[in-house]
C-alpha cells in the first residue's frame, strides 16, 4: 500500500469504463449535484453495484458519495444507495450533509462515514462533532486556509482530506437554471449541464454544472505538495466530476507522480507535468483559500505562508 | 374551514434598528430577532449595539414580546471564548434565544450555556427531518428551514423531530442555498479586524458563512455571460426566488409549525410594520379558521429583503 491516497470522482458508468484510473488509490462513486445528472450511479444502484465490485477488484478502495443537499423525497433513494453500499462491501460512503450522516450512523452503523465538503466544516469543535457522531475522515470547507486547517487537525486528531487539484465547489443550488436554456439551445437535460459551460465577467469565470457552481480556475497545488506532505497530510482528493477522461488520467498521472515524490522527499516538477496542467486547464489556475487569500489566487511555492 | 385547535405559533419578526424593533412589536410581531454588531450575518445589512440591544430588550418587555440574537458568524478558535462570553452577557440581560449558523457554536454554546435555546439558523442548511434529527441530538432547540419547504414537507419533518420547527415563510431565495455559497469569497476576500475582539480576530469580508459586517458581494446578483469554449451562449443573472407563504398558513399551522419566522433585517422600519402587519393579520384568520388571502402578485419591491 501506497503511505498515502490519490482519490477522485465519477458520476457514471460511462465515465468510469472510459477512464484510466491507474493514478488512484480510491473512487467516490456518484455526482452529489443532481438527481438527473446522466446516469447517476446514485439513481442507478445496480449499476452502482456492479462500479464497487470493479473497483474493489482492481484493488482500489470504493466509495459512495451521496446528495449534498437532499430534501425529504430524496431519504429514500439515499437509504438504497446505502444498502447497496454496504452490501458490496464499499470502503466509506461519503455524507455532504448532516442528516445524511446520521441516517449512515444510525442504519449502516457498520459503514464507515466521511463527511464531505458540503458539510461545513469550519472549526476543531465542529468537527469534533462530527468525529463524536461517527465520522472517519473529514474534508474541512474549501474556505478555510492551510493554518487554520493544521489547526482543526491537530486539535481533533481527524484524518483531513484535502483537495489539491481540480475545480473547487463554490455552490450548489435547489434547482437547475440551465433548465431554462433547453429550449433556446435545443439541448435537453441531461445533456445541458455536461457542456463545459463558463459564468463569466469581467476578471472572473465560474463553472457551472447546472444545479452546482465551480470554480472557474482549476485548484492546483502541485508545487506544495511537499509542504502539505511535511505537514502530515496524506489523503488528496483529484475533483474531476465535470471533466473529460483523458482529465482524470493526466492530471492523476502528474499528481500520482508528484506525491511518489514527496513521499520520497523530493521536490522536483518537471515541466512535462506543468504542461499537461495547463493543457487542461481552461481558465487557469488557483490554490482555492489555502493560503488565505481569495479562492481564485494562485501563490507560487515560494510565496506560500501558513503550509 | 374548520378552526386550527393546534398551539399558535409564534410570528418572528426582523429588527435591524431600535426603530425596526418597535415597528415590528406596534405591527404583532410575537418576537423579534436582532444582530449583535459585529457577530452576525450581513451585519453591514442590520445589527445593534449593545446599548441598542439593551434597549430595544426593555421596549420588547413592556409589549410582553421576546428577542432573539443572531450570532451567526463562525468565530475562529482564538475569537470563540470570548463570543461565547459575550452571548452569556447578552443571555444574563433577558435575551430569549440566540440563532447560529454553525455546529460547532451551537455545541459549544449548549456546553456554557445549557438552558439557552439556540436555533439551528436557515445558513445550518436544513432542508430534510434527517437534518432535523441531527441538529436535535446536536442540542438545538429549534431549527430553521426555507420557505421553498412547503406545507406538506414540514408535516413530515414534524413527524420525525420534538424539536421546534421555524420556517422562514417570507425571503428571497437566491440560487444558490444560503450555507452553501463560496462564490463571493472565490472572487474577494478580504480580512478587516473586528472591533474589541481579543488576538487575531478579524472579520473576512466575502465570506458569506463566516459572517461579519458587510460581508457578502451579492455576487449572484451581477450580470454574467454563459459561454462555451469562448462563444457566448446567454447571458443573464442567477434566479432567485422570492417567497412570501401568507397564503399557506393555515396549512402550516395544521403540519405543526412552531415559529413562522420573516426575511428582513436589512428592511426600514416601515417596511417591517407593513410586512409584520400583513403576517399578523393573516396568522389571526388562519387561527380562527378564516381564509387568508394571497399576498399581492407581484410584492412590492419594499417588501422584498434584496428590493427585487
Amino acid at each position: 500500500m501506497p503511505p498515502f491516497e490519490l482519490n477522485t470522482d465519477i458520476s457514471n458508468r460511462r465515465d468510469l469504463q472510459s477512464s484510466d484510473l491507474t493514478p488512484y488509490d480510491a473512487l467516490y462513486l456518484g455526482n452529489p449535484y443532481c438527481r438527473d445528472y446522466e446516469a447517476n450511479f446514485l439513481e442507478r444502484v445496480d449499476e452502482l453495484a456492479e462500479a464497487i465490485r470493479q473497483v474493489k477488484g482492481a484493488g482500489r478502495r470504493a466509495y459512495v458519495t451521496t446528495y449534498a443537499a437532499p430534501r425529504n423525497s430524496f431519504l429514500d433513494q439515499i437509504r438504497r444507495v446505502l444498502e447497496v453500499a454496504e452490501r458490496e462491501g464499499a470502503d466509506a460512503v461519503e455524507a455532504h450533509n448532516l442528516g445524511v450522516l446520521r441516517i449512515c450512523r444510525t442504519e449502516c452503523p457498520g459503514l464507515p462515514v466521511f463527511v464531505g465538503g458540503f458539510a461545513n466544516v469550519y472549526t476543531d469543535v465542529g468537527a469534533r462533532v462530527l468525529l463524536d457522531s461517527g465520522a472517519r475522515r473529514l474534508t474541512p470547507n474549501y474556505e478555510l486556509s492551510l493554518e487554520e486547517i493544521g489547526l482543526l487537525a491537530r486539535n481533533t486528531g481527524a484524518e483531513v482530506e484535502l483537495l489539491v487539484h481540480g475545480k473547487m465547489p463554490l455552490g450548489i443550488s435547489d434547482y437547475c437554471f440551465l433548465l431554462e436554456y433547453e429550449k433556446a439551445w435545443g439541448i435537453p437535460c441531461p445533456s445541458l449541464c455536461q457542456q463545459d459551460l463558463y459564468l463569466r465577467q469581467g476578471d472572473w469565470a465560474m463553472k457551472s454544472v447546472g444545479k452546482g457552481v465551480l470554480s472557474g480556475r482549476d485548484v492546483c497545488m502541485l508545487e506544495h505538495l511537499p509542504a502539505l506532505w511535511a505537514a502530515g497530510y496524506r489523503t488528496f482528493r483529484l475533483t474531476a466530476l465535470s471533466e473529460r477522461p483523458a482529465y482524470r488520467a493526466e492530471v492523476g498521472a502528474v499528481y500520482r507522480a508528484a506525491l511518489t515524490g514527496a513521499a520520497a522527499g523530493g521536490g522536483a516538477f518537471p515541466e512535462a507535468w506543468w504542461e499537461v496542467i495547463r493543457r487542461h486547464s481552461r481558465i487557469g489556475l488557483c490554490n482555492g483559500f489555502y493560503f488565505g487569500q481569495s479562492g481564485q489566487a494562485y501563490v507560487p511555492a515560494r510565496q506560500e505562508v501558513g503550509a | 374551514m374548520p378552526m386550527v385547535t393546534l398551539s399558535p405559533p409564534i410570528l418572528l419578526a426582523p429588527a435591524g434598528s431600535p426603530e425596526a424593533a418597535a415597528a415590528a412589536l406596534a405591527a404583532g410581531a410575537d418576537a423579534i430577532y436582532v444582530g449583535l454588531k459585529g457577530w452576525s450575518r450581513g451585519g453591514g445589512r442590520g445589527e445593534l449595539t449593545a446599548e441598542e440591544l439593551r434597549g430595544v430588550l426593555a421596549e420588547a418587555a413592556r409589549h410582553r414580546r421576546t428577542v432573539q440574537v443572531a450570532c451567526n458568524t463562525i468565530p475562529k478558535p482564538a475569537e470563540r471564548a470570548f463570543l461565547i462570553e459575550r452571548v452569556a452577557e447578552v443571555a444574563a440581560w433577558g435575551v430569549a434565544g440566540v440563532i447560529v449558523n454553525d455546529l460547532g457554536l451551537l455545541s459549544a454554546i449548549r456546553r456554557r450555556l445549557p438552558a439557552l435555546p439556540v436555533t439551528a439558523s436557515i445558513g445550518c442548511g436544513a432542508l430534510s427531518w434527517a437534518d432535523a434529527a441531527f441538529y436535535e441530538a446536536a442540542g438545538a432547540t429549534c431549527v430553521v428551514f426555507p420557505a421553498v419547504l412547503g406545507p406538506e414537507e414540514v408535516a413530515v419533518v414534524r413527524r420525525h423531530t420534538r424539536l421546534q420547527i421555524e420556517v422562514m415563510i417570507h425571503m428571497v431565495e437566491e440560487f444558490i442555498l444560503l450555507g452553501r455559497c463560496l462564490m463571493p469569497s472565490y472572487l474577494r476576500l478580504q480580512p478587516r479586524p473586528l472591533p474589541d475582539a481579543p488576538g487575531d480576530g478579524q472579520r473576512l469580508l466575502g465570506s458569506v458563512k463566516r459572517g461579519g459586517a458587510g460581508v457578502c458581494s451579492r455576487v449572484c446578483q451581477q450580470p454574467w455571460r454563459l459561454e462555451k469554449e469562448g462563444e457566448v451562449w446567454g447571458d443573464g443573472i442567477f434566479p432567485s426566488r422570492q417567497f412570501s407563504r401568507v397564503a399557506d398558513l393555515p396549512a402550516y399551522l395544521a403540519a405543526g409549525v412552531d415559529v413562522l419566522k420573516l426575511q428582513g433585517r436589512s428592511l426600514p422600519a416601515e417596511a417591517v410594520y407593513a410586512l409584520t402587519r400583513r403576517y399578523r393579520e393573516g396568522l389571526d384568520a388562519a387561527l380562527r379558521g378564516d381564509p387568508v388571502a394571497a399576498a399581492p402578485a407581484p410584492l412590492p419591491a419594499h417588501w422584498t429583503a434584496v428590493g427585487r
